[in-house]
Parts: structure tokens; sequence; C-alpha cells
């Protein structure tokens, strides 16, 4: 035991002491920072640098021209059509300080088409900006037109959006309001967490155990303790590294963001301007329909200590599992490039077990789902996005055992596997060589 | 003298290779003892079976009069000929490191670790990565972190391989002060040099076998062909007698005079013969080299 911890120890330090996790633990805020940050920078200076264009409106219809209001980019000139012919005309006189010339025709009550001349390849925004106009006034004159009393509000009464809401009924008979689609969401984002938490540190395992038998510092320490002492204390080791660098980069990602929120007035993580008010806000979420406080009452009504309590005990099994495959396989191989033919099974595993998980969510107690969320290798995934769905206490339990004595066999077979591979060298390893081992 | 160690018939096959073949071996204590043979003759099985890195698949191995168990590693110091180090670890640190791993306590780990670098003038390297020193320094590092533990058992696979001559005799000063303190000395060599300069007693391995076993002294008292060398006054000739010796070729290269006595001729006789007709001014036995044994044995 002893032992173990000066291992652990020793892995710990000298990973996180190293020059690589140094700068991979401050690179990586800095550069989710930046895919954030530089789209948001580069709107800010796209608007910031140009001067208000002139653009001209040609109505032969004397109705609509006035409904185009001015924007940040774009002023607009009404103009009364009647005499017109070449629009071009109104281009030249102008000459430069026109960006473009707008022509709604006399027919476009019709036709609905208007027309955009330019010397230049017309810019999108105005394009929309006159289509989003246009086809308000257009509809509301329209209506209008038909000379129905109270035709509009009729219209707006008539539209109708269906809200499912879904109530849970509990043994006692009392009625929730279900939260199934937030928890599995948080389900489905802890599982992926795991996922690449295994991808990223089992590599980091599977490395660092390259490194010990190509050094041969291996038959050094294995002198002084058990092979399999060593490969706990890496994996546990890389463990505790991968924990410390998840939690530096929360820690950093939330001081930046409200830092940078801060300078910029803006929240970077919902992306809204922060000098919205709360009828816009409100109004933004009726538009899409979406019904905030329904959404924050769901989320408080998630079961976190079931998932938290299950995310705890899937991504230590999941995370032993998959880390013993990786010790074994660094310690069959001589260098990184040859250890490919042992890692991409492991990692087609990973991605069927990430989409059964996401095709779980259509169907959570389907066949499919219910196996996979007990076979080992998938259930860390699946098994968390079923969790909300009722799933039998049994199917759980099961899941669990199962997934432990998995973990706990494969460490055993891992250690078998690493006693021999690592003392060997000079020799391409097989699968089948690797199955003569663990006898 | 009591055995430190004692290898017992033991046996160890790898894939139906036979690494071990009913190999067993005695090392008294406080004894410098060489474990010769070939390559891939199997004294690399042998040494990781007394380390306790791999089990035998018979046969026992005692350690000072019990069955070596687990925690008897403490007791063992091993220095592969394969060396290798934590490349990115600072030396100080990986030293204490070690002797921790063999069960040293850290305080004790600190201060011998700088008793050890100030012996090898490696002091001022200690904060330094292992990494930023030159081979010879870091086959020190090595050695030190070695012997810390003040290991009963000290087994060097092919120590010298790789050392200048003034490192390696300041390393064989080392290891002999370190048996005089009574540390038991296990060698696996195949330089014969080292072996009859340091050796009390050796196993010559072939083919998983021991062939040969003994006293360095014994085995060349027993291979040897009952040559003479002789030193004449400068130009005399040598005046042959048939019936006491015949003339035989020094190795290439050498200027002596070498006889073979015939079969059941006293050294005595021959010599006062010799003192007799020639003008003999000295004359000395010429016993085989270990690489002359080493070499016939193998070859066999």
């Amino acid at each position: 035991m002893e032992k173990l911890k000066l291992i652990i120890a020793r892995e710990y330090m000298s990973t996180v002491s190293s020059k690589s996790f140094i700068v991979m633990t401050i690179l990586m805020p800095v550069l989710m920072l930046l895919i954030v940050a530089v789209p948001l920078a580069i709107g800010y200076l796209n608007d910031a640098g140009s001067d208000v264009e002139k653009v001209a409106v040609i109505d032969e219809t004397g109705r609509y021209g006035q409904a185009i209001k001015a924007t940040d980019l774009f002023e607009f000139v009404t103009l009364r059509g009647d005499t017109v012919g070449d629009p071009r005309q109104f281009y030249d006189k102008a000459s430069g300080s026109l960006a473009a010339v707008v022509v709604i025709p006399r027919d476009v009550d019709s036709t609905a088409q208007v027309t955009v001349f330019s010397d230049k390849t017309v810019n999108m925004s105005l394009k929309s900006h006159i289509a989003r106009s246009l086809s308000d006034t257009i509809t509301q004159a329209h209506i209008a037109a038909y000379g129905v009393p109270n035709l509009q509000k009729m219209i707006d009464e008539a539209n109708v959006d269906v809200d499912v809401k879904s109530v849970k009924w509990s043994d006692d008979g009392s009625e929730t309001e279900s939260s199934t689609e937030i928890a599995m969401v948080i389900g489905m984002i802890l599982a992926f967490l795991t996922y690449m938490f295994v991808l990223m540190y089992g590599a980091m395992i599977m490395n660092g155990v390259i490194e010990e038998k190509t050094n041969r510092i291996v038959e050094v320490i294995v002198s002084s303790c058990k092979p399999f002492q060593l490969m706990m204390g890496k994996i546990i080791g890389v463990a505790l590294v991968g924990l410390t660098q998840l939690a530096i980069w929360t820690v950093v990602m939330g001081v930046i963001t409200s830092v940078v929120g801060a300078v910029l007035g803006v929240n970077l993580l919902t992306m809204s301007p922060s000098s919205m008010s709360p009828e816009a806000m409100a109004a933004m979420n009726e538009a899409q329909g979406f019904d905030m406080s329904g959404v924050l009452q769901a989320v408080m009504g998630v079961n976190y200590l079931q998932i938290f309590t299950c995310f705890v005990l899937y991504f230590i099994g999941g995370y032993l599992l998959y880390a013993a495959l990786f010790a074994a396989f660094g310690s069959a191989v001589d260098q990184a490039s040859d250890a490919s033919q042992f890692t991409s099974p492991i990692i087609i595993i990973m991605i069927v077990a990430l989409y059964a998980g996401m095709a779980c969510i259509e169907n959570p107690n389907g066949p499919m789902a219910v196996w996979c969320s007990i076979i080992p290798f998938t259930s860390p995934v699946v098994m968390m996005v079923r969790l909300p769905y009722d799933v039998p206490f049994w199917q759980l339990a099961l899941s669990v055992v199962l997934l432990f004595a998995t973990a706990a066999a494969l460490v055993w077979v891992a250690a078998r596997i690493y006693r021999t591979g690592i003392l060997l060298y000079g020799k391409k390893t097989s699968f089948k060589e690797i199955l003569r081992w663990i006898k | 003298m009591a055995n430190f160690i004692e290898v017992r018939d033991v046996v160890k096959q790898y894939d139906g290779h036979m690494a071990l073949n009913h190999v067993s071996v005695d090392v008294p204590e406080g004894c410098i003892y060489g474990l010769l043979g070939p390559n891939g003759a199997g004294k690399t099985s042998l040494i990781r079976i007394i380390n306790l890195i791999t089990r035998p698949d018979s046969g026992t191995v005692t350690l000072d009069g019990h069955l070596i168990v687990e925690d008897d590693v403490r007791h063992i110091g091993y220095l592969p000929e394969e060396r290798g180090l934590y490349k990115k670890m600072k030396v100080g640190d990986q030293i204490v490191y070690l002797a921790r791993l063999k069960g040293m306590p850290k305080a004790d780990a600190q201060r011998e670790m700088l008793d050890w670098l100030d012996r090898f003038d490696l002091s001022e390297w200690r904060d330094k990565k292992l990494e930023a020193l030159s081979k010879g320094m870091q086959q020190k590092v090595q050695f030190i972190a070695t012997v810390i533990h003040h290991p009963k058992l000290l087994i060097f696979d092919e120590p010298f391989s790789g050392f200048d001559p003034v490192n390696a005799d300041q390393l064989k000063a080392e290891i002999l002060r370190l048996n005089e303190q009574g540390s038991t000395i296990l060698f696996s060599t195949h330089n014969m040099e080292s072996v009859e300069a340091v050796c009390e007693r050796i196993s010559l391995i072939n083919h998983s076998q021991v062939v040969l076993e003994g006293r360095v002294d014994d085995i060349r008292q027993q291979h040897k062909k009952n040559i003479i060398a002789v030193d004449l006054a400068p130009g005399a000739k040598l005046e042959a007698n048939d019936r006491l010796f015949g003339l035989t070729p020094p190795p290439p290269g050498s200027r002596e005079t070498w006889i073979q006595l015939a079969d059941g001729v006293a050294v005595r006789d021959a010599i006062a013969w010799l003192n007799e007709h020639n003008q003999l001014t000295g004359f000395h036995e010429v016993l085989p080299s270990m690489h002359e044994i080493f070499v016939e044995t193998v070859k066999g």
C-alpha cells in the first residue's frame, strides 16, 4: 500500500509539473475562449468600421416605400417613382453616395417581387432587411383590403402552437411535472464527459506505460514492487491528473468568461446582449415558443442525487475498465506507433456506445437501450441517458454490478498481460499472443 | 561460510522454450560471485527469479536461510544490463523515489542521496533533469539508486559496460568497498577479465544449464594443461628433453617460451633439469584464463 501511494504520487507530480501538461492546461481555455470570442469580435469590427450607406427607394406604388426603416448600416431615401424609366439615372445622379437603388414595382401586390440594383454585389443584410420590412407591410395591407373588421386578431387567434406538457404519476397518485428531457440531456452530457475523459487520459496511461518500457526503467521498478502496483499506480495517478486538469479548466473558464463578459458587456454563455430589457427577453421567448420559467421548473425538478450517484459509479467503473485495457495494450508494444492495432477496437467500441446512447433517446425502453445499458462496455453512456425513464431497480443494480465485475476482471487480465509485456522487447505482439499471456 | 542465496533445481519455461533447466547455484555470504554464460544462456532469467520479478515453474530460491518472499526485495539491489531511469525526473528526486520504493524511510533516503551524489561529484546536478546528464553520469546515478538502500545482496548485470576506464575503476572500487562492508555480490557478465580480477566463485551457464561451478582459482587449476613459461638468459636457446617436456607455442604476440610437461612429470623435476642444462633466469606456471575456459567449455 505504501508503495502504491509512492507510485501514485510520483505519477501525479511528474505529470502535473511537466511542460506539456502546463501548456495544455493553459492553452485549452484560451482556445475555447478564442472559438467563442473571435466570431463576436469579427462581427463587432465588421459593423463598427463601416459608414452608414444611402439607399434610394423608388416606390411606383406610392404606398410601401416608407415601410423600409433606416438601420445602423443603411439609410433610405424614398422617391416617388411615377416617372421612372431606367433606375440607372438615379444611381448615376448620386454618383458614389448611393449604395443601391430599390425599385418597388406598381404590381408588387400580385408579384410580391422587388428589385435591388447596384454596381456591387448586393449586401445580404440589406436584402433581408428589405424583404422583411416589405413582407410585413404588404401582408397587413392585404388583410386590411378584405375589409373584415378585426381580421388580424382572428388570424392571430386561429394560429395554434401546441405545447406538449408531460406529467408523471407517482406511485401515491400525485402528479409532478416531468423533467425527463432535461434529465436526459444532463445524463448525456455527463456520459459524454466520461468518454472524453477515458479517451484523453486512457491514451496518457498507454503512452506512460510505453515510455517506461522503452526507457527500461520498468525492470528497475518491478525489482522493487509488483507489476500490479505499478500499473494501478499509473491508472490512479493519471485519473487524479485528469480530475485536476478538469477542475482547473472549469475554474479558469469561469473566470475568463465573467471577466471578458464584464469588459465587453456581453454574456458569452448566452450570446445575448446583457442590455436587453426583460420585456424584450419575454418577447423573444414567446416568439420562439420557449417558456423559460417552465424550463427552470424542469431543471429544478431533476433528481440530481440519483444522477450524480450514478455518474460517479459509472465514471469510476467505465474509467477503470478502459484504463486497464489501455495499460495492457501499452505494455504489449515497443513504441506508440505500434499501438493502433490494439487501440482502434477500443475506440470503435466507445463510438458504438455513444451512438447507442443517442439512439436510446428515441426509445429509452426498447430492447437495444435495455441491453446496451446492461452490457458493461456501453452501460456508462446508455444507462446515464436512460436514468430519467424509471429504469427498474434490478436493471440498474445488475448494470452496476456487471460493470464493476467486468472492470475488476479486466484489471486482473490486464495485470497478467502487463507483467509479461513490460519485460518483452523487440517482438511484434499479436492479439493471439496476448491471449496466451493471460493463461 | 553459510550460503546467502541458494537456488535449488529451478526450472523456467517460456512458450515451450526452456530458459532454465534444473539450475542450482549457491552463493556464499559475503562472496563476489560471477554468473557467466553466452547471450541467451539463461542468466537474465535466473536473475529475474532471484529478484522476484518472475516466478520459477518449479524449484526454490532461499535467501539468508529462508524461502525468498516479496518483502525481501528491500535487501536486494539490482542493476539491470539495460539501464533505465526517468529522463524527465530530477536526479535527486529520482534516487530518493527508488530508495523509498525499496522501503527506505524518506529522511534516510534524502541523507544518503546527498552523501552519494557528493561521493560521485554529482552534487551540482541534483536538481537537474536526468536527460541533462552525460551518459557516464547517468550510469553513476543508476548505480547510486541500486546501492543506496544498503542491500545485503547486490546484483549487477554487466556493470562495466558503457563506462570509460576511469569510471569503471571508480565503480569497481565502490563495489569492492560494499563487499568489504558485508554485501554479497552477484555479477552477471561475459567480461572475463573482470571475472578473474574480482570474482571468488563462478557458475557458468550454457544452454539453460550450469555446466561449470566453483572457486575461480580451483577452476583454473582444474583446467591447467601443465604449461610453464620459462625465462632464459638473453641469447640462450632452449635445449629440449622429450622425456620431460615438449615445446608449445605461446599465444600470438607473446615473446615468452612455453613448455608443456609430459604426463606424470613433476614441475620440480623439469625445472631441475632445465636449470642444469639451460641458463634459466625465471619461470612461472601458466594457468588458463577464464576466457579460454569459457570458450573451451561453451564450444565443448
